[in-house]
């Protein structure tokens, strides 16, 4: 049976109201001001200036405007590899942990783990910023003997932006984690056992059944990621500050974005709008054909199987 | 059966909003606040209350309209005191009531800027001086304060101009100014046995024997990116560099930001680098204030706001001028708060009314005592500071010709590039000169705006 | 035999479980150290937090507590009560909306539906903050402003592309034979939805839930630029106030910043088990 269109409007009615009237009309008006300027006090009709601005040497904070965005991008894209290979590949390794049976305190590991995420990022900021700086920490990691640890990391060019990702994999390493159990749980026992009787060892049950059985869920757990990082700006927000210090080392798109287009730099403070819609734009076009390609990877492998 | 009952629920509840959403929409939204879904979260908890209404209308209506005015604000920290303020002008308007609505700093112009567009901003606002204040005028959102009594009597030109447009009008009424200096732990330089020092090598002489003797001379650090520029690197530039005339000379080109002056200015914070805490990196604002308030650090270069929170400190502490080359003869005093409003508002006269009486003796000294220590008012009037320390600060000025910080008249755009210079020669990623140079290239090399 | 081989088995688990301990208690520690650090060091006073950051409190001092919860201004019940009525709706509606979406986009066989799903997912790329304008006058038109109702829309519909793309994959991977089975008793198809498909969808929503609870929650800057009153007020944005307020006091901070983590984790803890077991419960095992 299958029911006629008008059928599935009705289904499809509630979340495009919602969506269309909050989000895709106000995102819509936004791309249309990309191409506006309101430096002036008025939006005035500016072409493509805004993007072709973005990637001249106008200066822009002191430097060409393509440095500063170069740099973004840049630092988005370790951000990007950061999470990807310390907060998906732990919470994988978590996940398998987890959902073996014959481990005792599962549910009270899976609460600690997934517990950081339902932090304030405000909080998480806060917490690391004090415990990662060596005024408060030396004496602490001294008499632990690891006084070498006691570095300003977060004030470092060479390692804030690693710090801020590895805080950043803290607070939200439960989602994936969560997603993998999910996803592991959902595999039939009978395959495991099958495969453990076999006399197949752990590393070759996790590669030959359950990777490929979970593929999808890395496919989506991918793009959540990409999605996010692309976007982040809290948590540099709230360990470092709107600029990304040190030195830009942790200026990522998304502060880059906030910066140029919604806060204004400080004290100044006076944002530029349009520039701001045309990064987002262009972030936003970027986003799109990475998770298409994501999406049509797990696609066909879903077919071939 | 759990199940239905979620299912119930959660229509029920959508139902309402909808309901909710279609009735209130031509509503004040103050009426708003009861609707139906308060009354039914999804749990098991007991239904709760709406949120608390609207308080119920005073007994003794005055004859005059009552009005409710907001006013917008930075400064989180003044809630209390601005409080009291208000409270104090509400016994002599009794039909007034003003709202203090503070929000932290870094969100301020951005949000007051899209509640402006949008038509929803405060009656009453704190106005940024000089460009910021001038941008909000131009755009048509702050009105024109030139007219009320009292301001333009009451006050020095110095001290209007900050909020004045090139053509004279004023957008806001001058609140108060800030002063700039090094706090010092008199305990630990009777201790050391060291004094004031009144020029820069004697300074660097200071934190030597400091460190020598096991203590952190300096608690200043970079995290927060902006005090290490507004309270130290600008107010050692008001001796290295010069105010007033020189700093327009600077403003119009005729002077380089890369000449002797400022590569000697850039020089000379690099010597304090080895005198600020390991790790000055990390060193944030509030590590800063904690670490002068623990007696981890002797100095701490900062603004007079901070004054108060040294008020239970267990031991003496003074302050002095930021030292020169020579002996320091300018100061960095800055024009930092003004209240303006709003040309929206729909109590024009309330308004004005309110910031006339700032501009009188009566209502100067009823703020400046309100206000927290270290926040100096602007006015002619003599007002008399209780706090020692608020007069401590107040007499550096004396025989010293007192500057706003330096690119705030003009040259706010090269506060990034000059903040990143100062970061670079502190952390020693650049040269004096390189980091001159690279301000001067950032001047030459301005917004278009 | 077979047993002999299980023990075996068993045997090898049993010894990869040390190393799996070892691996989740070094994380515990990791994530338990900062919030002993918060909780503790919101019970030390103004100067000692400053010379004995990490250890025990050597005095307990509840002031930075009570002084929190009385002192005018600091309205934390309505912040409370204004922020889990926001994320309890908005969550309930996003899950609502997305489901019946996601199944109508998962199973309409036209060219509509795979535009549509296009342009559901595209908004989870675009960061919504750029919209903050047209928002404010939008809720001004609605006279929604000032209220904790402003936020409900703008978060369900933040909410729904991650739903509909979460939810809309899942739908596709279940077999259709069971998305139909309850049409045969001829019950009506809104019915069929509830008692079948729902139930199917039910890891996919605490997926979704869990996945919008946290921005809807945290969310500092819609209800600072719709909010401006006390009593509507968000938790967040009634935090990062007092937060500015004491900032100079760290052990003060401290107990603003456990007293808006601490509910949420309690309720956490006590939904957890119901959480994972919606998680993983009902799963397509076929």
């Amino acid at each position: 049976m299958h029911p006629s269109g008008l059928y599935w409007a009705w289904y499809l009615l509630p979340a495009l109201v919602v969506y269309l009237l909050f989000m895709a009309f106000p995102l819509l008006d936004s791309v249309r001001l990309s191409f506006f300027s309101d430096n002036t006090g008025s939006w005035e009709f500016v072409g493509i200036s805004n993007y072709s601005k973005l990637f001249s040497n106008e200066f822009f904070e002191g430097v060409p405007y393509i440095q500063r965005y170069g740099n973004a991008i840049k630092n988005t894209c370790v951000f990007f590899c950061i999470h990807m290979l310390v907060q998906n590949v732990l919470g994988m390794l978590f996940a398998v942990i987890l959902t073996n049976k014959r481990m005792r305190g599962r549910t009270v590991y899976q609460a600690v783990i997934f517990l950081p995420t339902t932090f304030a990022i405000l909080v998480t900021g806060y917490l690391w910023k004090l415990l990662l700086n060596p005024i408060w920490s030396r004496g602490f990691l001294e008499g632990l003997g690891l006084g070498s640890l006691s570095q300003p990391w977060l004030g470092q060019p060479e390692t804030a932006l690693t710090a801020v990702s590895l805080i950043s994999c803290w607070q939200w390493i439960g989602i994936p984690t969560m997603m993998f159990v999910a996803g592991l749980l959902n595999i039939s026992d009978d395959l495991y056992e099958a495969a453990e009787i076999e006399g197949a060892s752990k590393w070759s049950i996790f590669w030959r059944i359950k990777l490929p059985l979970v593929k999808p869920v890395v496919g989506m757990i991918s793009i959540l990621t990409f999605v996010n990082n692309f976007n982040a700006f809290d948590i540099v927000y709230a360990t470092e500050g709107a600029n990304g210090p040190p030195a830009y080392a942790t200026d990522l798109l998304g502060t880059f974005f906030a910066r140029v287009g919604i806060l204004g730099q400080h004290p100044r403070g006076n944002a530029d709008r349009g520039m701001g819609a045309a990064i987002a734009t262009i972030t936003f076009i970027f986003l799109i054909i990475g998770s298409l390609i994501v999406l049509n990877n797990t696609r066909t492998k879903e077919k071939e199987k | 059966m759990k199940r239905k009952l979620t299912l119930a629920l959660a229509l029920l509840l959508c139902m309402s909003m909808l309901i909710g959403l279609a009735a209130c929409g031509g509503d004040d939204p103050a009426t708003t606040t009861d609707n139906p879904p308060t009354d039914a979260p999804p749990t098991d908890a007991p239904p709760t209350d709406a949120p608390p209404t609207d308080p119920p209308p005073s007994a003794d209506d005055p004859p005059l309209e009552d009005v409710e005015l907001t006013m917008a604000s930075w400064r989180t920290d003044d809630v209390a005191a601005v409080t009291d303020l208000l409270a104090k002008y509400k016994a002599l308007v009794p039909n007034v009531t003003i709202t203090f609505q503070p929000v932290n700093p870094p969100d301020y112009n951005s949000t007051l800027e899209m509640q402006l567009e949008a038509g929803t901003a405060a009656d009453l606002m704190y106005a940024r001086s000089y460009d910021v204040g001038q941008g909000l005028f131009n755009k048509g959102y702050l009105a024109d304060c030139t007219g009320i009594t009292g301001l333009m009597d009451n006050f020095a030109a110095g001290n209007l101009a900050p909020w004045q447009m090139p053509d004279g009008k004023m957008f806001a009424v001058p609140f108060a100014a800030v002063s700039h200096g090094v706090y010092y732990n008199k305990d630990i330089f009777a201790d050391k046995g060291v004094s004031v020092p009144n020029t820069w090598a004697e300074f660097i002489d200071v934190c030597k024997t400091l460190k020598d003797a096991g203590v952190t001379p300096i608690a200043n650090g970079i995290a927060d990116n902006w005090d290490i520029l507004e309270c130290f690197f600008l107010s050692m530039v008001s001796n290295y560099v010069g105010v007033g005339a020189t700093r327009e000379q600077y403003e119009n080109g005729d002077k380089k930001f890369s000449d002797d002056a400022w590569v000697k200015a850039y020089t000379a914070i690099a010597e304090a680098a080895p005198y600020l805490p390991s790790g000055f990196q990390s060193v944030t604002y509030d590590d800063m204030m904690a670490l002068f308030a623990s007696g981890g650090a002797a100095m701490a270069v900062d603004g007079s706001w901070t004054i108060s929170v040294y008020d239970d400190v267990p031991f003496e502490w003074g302050v002095f001028a930021v030292p020169g080359p020579n002996d320091s003869k300018n100061i960095n005093f800055h024009p930092d708060m003004a209240i303006g409003y709003n040309n929206a508002t729909k109590y024009p006269e309330e308004c004005k009314a309110f910031l006339a009486w700032l501009c009188t003796q009566e209502g100067a000294s009823t703020a400046s005592a309100a206000l927290p220590t270290g926040f100096f008012p602007m006015i002619d009037f003599s007002i008399q500071l209780t706090d020692p320390h608020a007069n401590e600060f107040l007499a550096l000025n004396s025989g010293r010709e007192p500057d706003a910080r330096f690119v705030w008249p003009k040259l706010m755009f090269l506060y990034g590039p000059m903040l990143d210079a100062v970061n670079g020669v502190l952390t020693g990623s650049l040269t004096p000169q390189a980091a001159a140079d690279a301000v001067q290239t950032a001047y030459e090399n301005p917004p278009t705006d | 035999m077979k047993g002999k081989r299980k023990r075996r088995a068993s045997l090898r688990l049993q010894n990869l479980s040390i190393g799996s301990h070892v691996t989740l208690c070094i994380w515990s520690l990791i994530v338990l150290f900062p919030l002993w650090t918060m909780v503790t060091g919101s019970f030390k006073d103004k100067l000692s937090i400053y010379t004995n950051t990490f250890g025990l409190p050597e005095t307990w001092n509840w002031q930075n507590y009570t002084t929190t919860l009385t002192e005018r201004g600091s309205n934390f019940p309505t912040y409370f009560l204004n922020s889990f009525v926001v994320v309890i709706a908005s969550l309930l509606l996003v899950m609502l909306f997305g489901s019946l979406a996601a199944y109508a986009l998962a199973r309409w066989r036209s060219r509509i539906p795979t535009v549509l799903y296009f342009v559901f997912i595209g908004g989870m790329m675009l960061p919504i903050k750029i919209a903050s304008v047209r928002l404010i006058v939008l809720m001004k038109d609605l006279g929604l402003l000032n209220t904790i109702w402003s936020l409900i829309p703008v978060y369900v519909a933040m909410g729904l592309p991650i739903a509909i793309f979460v939810l809309t994959e899942f739908v596709r991977q279940t077999p259709v034979e069971m998305l139909e089975a309850a049409n045969v008793d001829g019950a009506s198809p809104f019915l069929t939805f509830w008692r079948i498909v729902v139930p199917l969808l039910r890891p996919a929503l605490a997926t979704v839930a869990i996945y919008n609870l946290i921005p809807f929650w945290n969310d500092l800057w819609f209800p600072l630029i719709f909010i401006s009153n006390d009593k509507s007020k968000t938790l967040m944005l009634g935090v990062t106030r007092l937060f500015g307020e004491f900032k100079t006091d760290w052990s003060r901070v401290l107990a603003v910043l456990t007293l808006s983590a601490v509910p949420v984790m309690i309720l956490y803890f006590i939904f957890s088990k119901q959480f994972i077991k919606g998680l993983t419960a009902g799963g397509v095992k076929g």
